[in-house]
């Protein structure tokens, strides 16, 4: 692998580009957990009693926040990504200068978790702003750096479907067969122990599922059996999904 | 004059498409070395090879001493790249996509503002600084990719295709700035499709077709070499051909029927004209030669696609 701080250059020339849209980004990323929070929170929450002694909305915050993450840095090096490869060649000019395939790759991921925490810090200041906050001050802190590795982790598993995509209709097959689920079988919006023994299983083999745990876990402060383990697999998940994300685009580029 | 680039036996295949056939040349220091050749001839690959960002599949490539290859961030930072596609970053503006490049190639803030601005100037860009990309005409965004390329003072620039899609005014502009580049020292390996292009700018080139090197020189050598000093054509039906020759055979003279004309490259043009005019035939033109003969000569006139 070829890394050096040249990954800075990468990340700097989208925040160049970002300036363009970032009032809308914004605004998006404002709207969507005003969505979730109202909806969700509110208005569902008003039946659902409490939840370990809390409100519901302090159950659903911190599952919102990590689905937030993944999100942004998933759409982000799908979509934001192939259009840099395919309409408009940055990858081409950046490759004919110092800057390796691989730092290319690198920036973008690192690009995707920075919007991921961008959506995640929105979300978090609108929860804040009703009345949710995290155990203590420093959680939120920790919070925030775990978004960024949520980032780097979604983000880089999408990049693998990048490198092969042909157009942008196959990304449907990944949003459609792997996100949308995960949205929902993720413990976000409930708890998994309702579910069928089967279900249950299959849930652990869901990254959001570990990463709403983690999540969970830091913004309440209760102690949530084997969130160290979730924390180590998702660690290694990440490792090797940036590993491959950069070989297979690699294959992509460099022909 | 000292050697830049020297390949031998450079070879690069895609699964069963051989697309660069085991090629050598080499490339002097200062000079502009021209790939000439159809579509699908193997220049772009060949370059491609050069500026590093496509590796080879066998045969060796030295770039001022040093072997090319995709991780080769010394020869990438020695070189400027004008690419045959428009690659200019859309979501930047005009100054932003040189500010950009200018981090890419380590190069400090200050040093960076000066050189924009002097290169803009080159350019005769100056006044659309801050323009998005989409607002530039096709001639401006070719000249500001050839600031792009310029922005890292690189020794060698590979220019591919340079000027495909501009009109005549643009087109000059940009051979101009080249010419302008080779008198300071800098070398130019070009790839075109345009034998005006090949003639106005470079010193020795090489015709390329199908993955091989079929002639290399310089461009006014070539022509006489291959084609002779003039050419006459004939625009008739092929049954006269036997009777025409016939009529010629006191000059040293090649024929070729392509189509609808039969051609003869000589030496004697103006003779070969007088003999002709005796036949009394309808349509007759002699004209000197040049390297489109050369090249059609050499790759065959049928299609390249």
């Amino acid at each position: 692998m070829s890394l050096s701080y040249r990954i800075a250059y990468v990340f700097l020339r989208n925040l160049y580009s970002y300036k363009r849209f970032v009032v809308p980004t914004f605004l998006v990323s404002l709207v969507e957990p005003l969505f979730y929070l109202v909806t969700f929170g509110i208005g569902m929450g008003a039946y659902m009693g409490a939840f370990g002694g809390r409100p519901y909305l302090h159950f659903l915050v911190p599952g919102v926040l990590a689905t937030a993450a993944m999100m942004s840095s998933s759409f982000e090096c799908l979509y934001g990504t192939f259009v840099k490869i395919v309409h408009e060649k940055v990858y081409e000019s950046l490759i004919a200068t110092p800057v390796s395939a691989d730092e290319a790759v690198a920036g973008d991921i690192a690009w995707a978790s920075f919007r991921g925490l961008i959506s995640g810090g929105l979300m978090m200041a609108v929860a804040l702003a009703m009345g949710v906050a995290p155990a203590a001050a420093w959680r939120a802190a920790v919070l925030l750096v775990f978004l960024v590795f949520v980032g780097v982790l979604f983000g880089s598993l999408a990049m693998i479907v990048t490198s092969v995509s042909p157009s942008f209709d196959f990304f449907s097959y990944y949003t459609e067969l792997v996100i949308t689920p995960m949205f929902f079988f993720s413990g976000v919006f409930f708890p998994l122990d309702n579910f069928p023994g089967w279900m249950k299983v299959l849930a652990e083999f869901l990254p959001l599922t570990h990463a709403v745990r983690v999540s969970r876990a830091l913004f309440t402060g209760d102690a949530v059996p084997g969130v160290g383990w979730s924390l180590a697999g998702l660690a290694v998940l990440a490792a090797a999904a940036f590993t491959v994300s950069t070989r297979m685009m690699r294959k992509r580029l460099i022909k | 004059m000292g050697v830049l680039v020297t390949a031998a036996g450079l070879t690069k295949t895609y699964g069963d498409l051989t697309a660069v056939a085991g090629i050598d040349f080499e490339i002097r220091e200062g000079e502009c070395f021209g790939f000439l050749g159809p579509n699908g001839a193997g220049k772009t690959t060949t370059v491609r090879m050069i500026h590093c960002v496509s590796p080879l599949t066998s045969g060796t490539l030295t770039v001022g001493g040093l072997p090319a290859g995709i991780g080769n961030r010394a020869l990438k930072k020695m070189t400027g790249v004008i690419p045959q596609e428009i690659n200019l970053d859309n979501d930047l503006t005009v100054a932003e996509n040189l500010v950009i490049f200018a981090r890419f190639f380590d190069i400090g803030r200050r040093e960076a503002k000066a050189r924009i601005a002097e290169l803009l100037r080159f350019v005769e860009l100056e006044a659309k600084a801050k323009c998005k990309i989409s607002e530039l005409s096709t001639g401006m965004k070719r000249r500001l990719l050839i600031a792009r390329a310029l922005i890292n003072r690189p020794r060698l620039i590979v220019a591919d295709e340079p000027t495909t899609g501009l009109d005549p005014q643009a087109r000059h502009l940009i051979w101009q700035r080249l010419r302008r580049l080779k008198t300071q020292g800098t070398t130019l390996v070009l790839t075109t499709q345009y034998m005006e292009e090949a003639q106005q700018l470079c010193d020795r080139l090489v015709v390329m077709h199908e993955g091989r090197i079929l002639k290399e020189g310089a461009p006014a050598r070539l022509v006489e070499d291959e084609i002779g000093r003039e050419v006459v054509e004939v625009r008739t039906p092929p049954e006269d051909d036997a009777r025409i020759v016939g009529h010629l055979a006191g000059f040293a003279c090649a024929h070729e029927r392509v189509g609808d004309t039969l051609y003869f490259y000589c030496r004697d043009g103006h003779g070969t004209m007088k003999k002709l005019l005796e036949l009394d035939l309808p349509n007759t033109l002699n004209r000197p030669a040049t390297l489109e003969d050369v090249f059609l000569k050499l790759t065959g006139r049928s299609l390249h696609e």
